[in-house]
């Protein structure tokens, strides 16, 4: 009997010596952590962070989603980077004021840079915040394959032929879930609303709206999919976390409006929403789709809150005057090709 | 006023001088940076539509022919936020445009520069800072 307990004893020394050696690393990680989170977020009358609010990413406008090679793994400017990236804000600034259009002034095919929005001097060197250059990781051998045989379909198929051939976002469908939040030239608004068991979140352009219980349900079968995913969220103290599955593959990718490659349906999206201030937001979004990248990579974004950016409305379709510019405007250059070659006979 | 239109082929430094900047979709897919063009006319409506606004203008040639062209501009949620509003550019009101027209020969073009006459810039501006002053017709 003596020997019975003497051995559950050890075998609970045991337990308890692996799970502490187990947990060593992760409490070598806690200072970090528990600095982030150190800011206490009101709460909701139902017990919730309060995380509501329009956390528009217009100041990030111009930090890069990957970084410069050049920087290797840091990832705050020099000083003398970021003086350089203040001068350039002044610049842009200052001629977005100039008020008369200059006699010398160049005649370009794009819209003047004052329609746009500008960013604020960030330290940052990236969005992509692992792995620790910043850079996103390989693609697998399965996508490189499907990118291959994508841009093999395409060849003498012209950018226009059919309206289906324009971008997801040009076409006014979806930008994609990161499509829809990174930072882009304009219309970053975002905005988190709250109420008992739900958080919905809201994206200006495209104007997406995702819906995320918080209540523990399971996610949908896997034969329902769409552009946006599924969500599902719950609370890590006061940090939201939200995990995202069934999405539509091979239709928006990781990059702005939804650009860069495609990822694919069996993507899951873990995004992490933490107010680390009164006027301040961390988010992270880890991205883990083994068919498409190698390994998972994580962005993160200091999100400022704004109050003074409301979210406008986006109907898009109706006047989407560009789509039938841009396939008159091929069908145009088609038959300008033919009267060319015809007059060469 | 006077009003013309004059349609000049651009040089080939046009092509140049276009800028990097992606809107929401590729320009110049729409329009024929051959095609270079000032308009000078008067607004006869301004549709603040997604994904980008739309100003309606009437132009009146040299031979008096009035021609309606539509002049592309930015995304209205942007200009708004740059204090712009319905109010902000009335029918009647007199601006010059230059830009290229689209490929399809049709009488649309983009706005590259769009001003009054004065030549001060339409949709100058930034939120916070209200909306520029524009006199109007007749004022």
């Amino acid at each position: 009997m003596r020997q019975r307990i003497l051995t559950s004893l050890m075998v609970l020394t045991a337990v308890l010596a692996s799970v502490l050696l187990v947990t060593v690393p992760v409490i070598g990680q806690a200072p970090a952590k528990a600095k982030k989170s150190a800011y206490t977020p009101p709460k909701l009358p139902w017990g919730d962070p309060d995380l509501q609010g329009l956390w528009p990413g217009t100041d990030l406008i111009e930090v890069p989603l990957q970084r410069d090679l050049k920087a290797g793994e840091r990832v705050e400017v020099t000083e003398e980077e970021f003086a350089q990236r203040q001068a350039k804000a002044e610049r842009t600034a200052a001629n977005d004021k100039v008020e008369y259009v200059a006699k010398d002034s160049k005649v370009g095919i794009n819209p003047p840079g004052y329609w746009l929005e500008h960013g604020r001097p960030q330290k940052i060197t990236s969005l992509v915040v692992d792995p620790p250059n910043g850079r996103i990781p390989d693609l697998t051998e399965q996508a490189k394959q499907k990118a291959a045989q994508a841009k093999q379909a395409k060849q003498g198929h012209g950018p226009n032929e059919s309206p289906e051939d324009q971008s997801l976002y040009d076409r006014c469908i979806s930008r994609g879930v990161m499509g829809s939040i990174l930072p882009v030239i304009y219309n970053n608004g975002t905005q988190i609303v709250q109420g008992p068991g739900y958080v919905a979140i809201r994206y200006e352009m495209i104007h997406e709206t995702k819906i995320i219980p918080l209540d523990g349900r399971p996610h949908p079968s896997s034969n329902v999919k769409s552009y946006m995913g599924d969500a599902r969220g719950h609370w890590e103290g006061n940090t939201l976390v939200i995990e995202t599955t069934n999405f539509l593959g091979d239709k928006n990718g990781i990059g702005l409006n939804g650009g860069g490659t495609p990822h694919s349906a069996d993507m899951v999206l873990t995004e992490k929403w933490t107010r680390t201030a009164p006027d301040m937001m961390e988010y992270t979004a880890t991205i883990n789709d083994p068919k498409t990248w190698v390994k998972p990579w994580t962005l993160r974004m200091p999100l400022r809150l704004n109050p003074e950016f409301p979210l406008y409305e986006y109907a898009c379709h109706e006047g989407n005057y560009a789509m039938f510019n841009m396939l008159r405007g091929a069908r145009a250059d088609e038959a300008a090709a033919e009267a060319a070659k015809a007059a060469k006979k | 006023m006077r009003k013309t239109l004059s349609l000049g082929v651009a040089a080939l430094g046009c092509l140049l001088a276009v800028s990097p900047v992606r809107a929401h979709h590729a320009f110049a897919a729409e329009y024929d940076a051959k095609k270079q063009v000032r308009l000078e006319g008067v607004v006869t409506a301004m549709e603040w539509i997604n994904p980008h606004a739309w100003i309606h203008i009437d132009v009146t040639g040299p031979d008096g022919k009035v021609t309606s062209w539509m002049v592309e501009g930015g995304s209205p949620n942007i200009l708004l936020r740059r204090g712009f509003n319905k109010n902000t550019l009335e029918k009647g009101q007199h601006i010059t445009v230059d830009g290229f027209q689209a490929k399809d020969g049709s009488n649309r073009a983009n706005g590259s520069n769009i001003t009054y006459p004065d030549g001060k810039k339409l949709f100058l501006g930034s939120s916070g800072t209200g909306a520029p002053v524009d006199p109007g017709p007749g004022k």
